[in-house]
């Protein structure tokens, strides 16, 4: 809803900057959107958004994405042997490294905030990626070192564990 | 889209024992736990999370330390979406290792106390 909102407003600037400048009407050639300004265009001396001062500047794409999922591989580390965990936080990543990219090439078109944000994302899904590791390396050690019919057994695994201690 | 968290609040203040009594008994069984008998790191979150439905933060608080720490994160994230606060991913950070540290220790000290099985 409220990306919507945002388009909405971007759309109307660029607009007037067309009206502006006749002969550069880049943003009629591209109606899909802002998926074209990660390559700027080097022929056009005017950035659509007014690269920085005053002008409208946006949110990366992927930054709130990446934030909740980096929070829930947290909250979701523990489900299924940390399996859940991992590909969210592995997702997350992918997403972020993507857009962290975008945004060093060119940092005038996104807000900074919404960069902080991505960086947030980041470290959470790092964190919950190497808990969710840990949890998942245990499960597989444990099936491994003690095989899968003391993993599956109940009683064999409490009397194997009170020895342990 | 607004109308959603006005329906919850109206299903918790209404039927609200409805509500947690459904919960109770529909909480998901953690496979883990299941088959080996011994708590995993994330074992008692459900529990916890309906005391302090019920309004009991201290149970809530004995059975997994760590509901509070990620439901105020939830909340903090949301409201931080929302609003954009100036050093809220800071903050989202910080609130995000404390609740880190938070599972891992009492996973520490359940495995001490031999509260697992």
């Amino acid at each position: 809803m409220s990306e919507e909102q945002e388009g909405q407003a971007q759309n109307s600037q660029p607009s007037q900057e067309n009206s502006q400048n006749p002969q550069n009407p880049q943003w009629q050639q591209n109606p899909q959107g802002y998926q074209n300004f990660s390559q700027p265009n080097p022929n056009n001396p005017y950035p659509p958004y007014g690269g920085g001062f005053g002008g409208m500047q946006m949110a990366l794409p992927n930054a709130t994405i990446v934030l909740v999922l980096g929070i829930l591989s947290i909250v979701a580390c523990c489900c299924f042997y940390g399996l859940v965990g991992v590909v969210l936080g592995v997702v997350a990543l992918i997403l972020s490294k993507k857009d962290k990219e975008n945004y060093l090439a060119n940092m005038n078109y996104y807000t900074l905030s919404s960069y902080k944000n991505l960086n947030a994302g980041r470290v959470c899904a790092i964190i919950g990626l190497i808990l969710s590791g840990l949890i998942l390396l245990l499960c597989i050690v444990f099936a491994i070192f003690f095989g899968f019919n003391t993993l599956t057994d109940e009683e064999t695994l409490k009397q194997f564990l009170r020895e342990l201690q | 889209m607004k109308g959603i968290p006005v329906v919850f609040f109206l299903l918790l203040v209404g039927g609200g024992s409805g509500v947690i009594h459904w919960l109770e008994n529909h909480l998901l069984s953690c496979p883990f736990k299941k088959w080996t008998g011994v708590d995993c790191p994330g074992c008692g979150l459900q529990r916890s999370f309906v005391a302090l439905l019920k309004g009991d933060v201290w149970m809530s608080f004995k059975l997994y330390p760590a509901t509070l720490p990620i439901l105020a994160l939830c909340i903090f994230t949301i409201l931080h979406l929302k609003f954009d606060f100036k050093n809220g991913a800071f903050l989202i950070k910080l609130m995000y290792i404390f609740a880190t540290v938070i599972i891992v220790t009492s996973y520490i000290y359940k495995i001490y106390h031999h509260q697992l099985f």
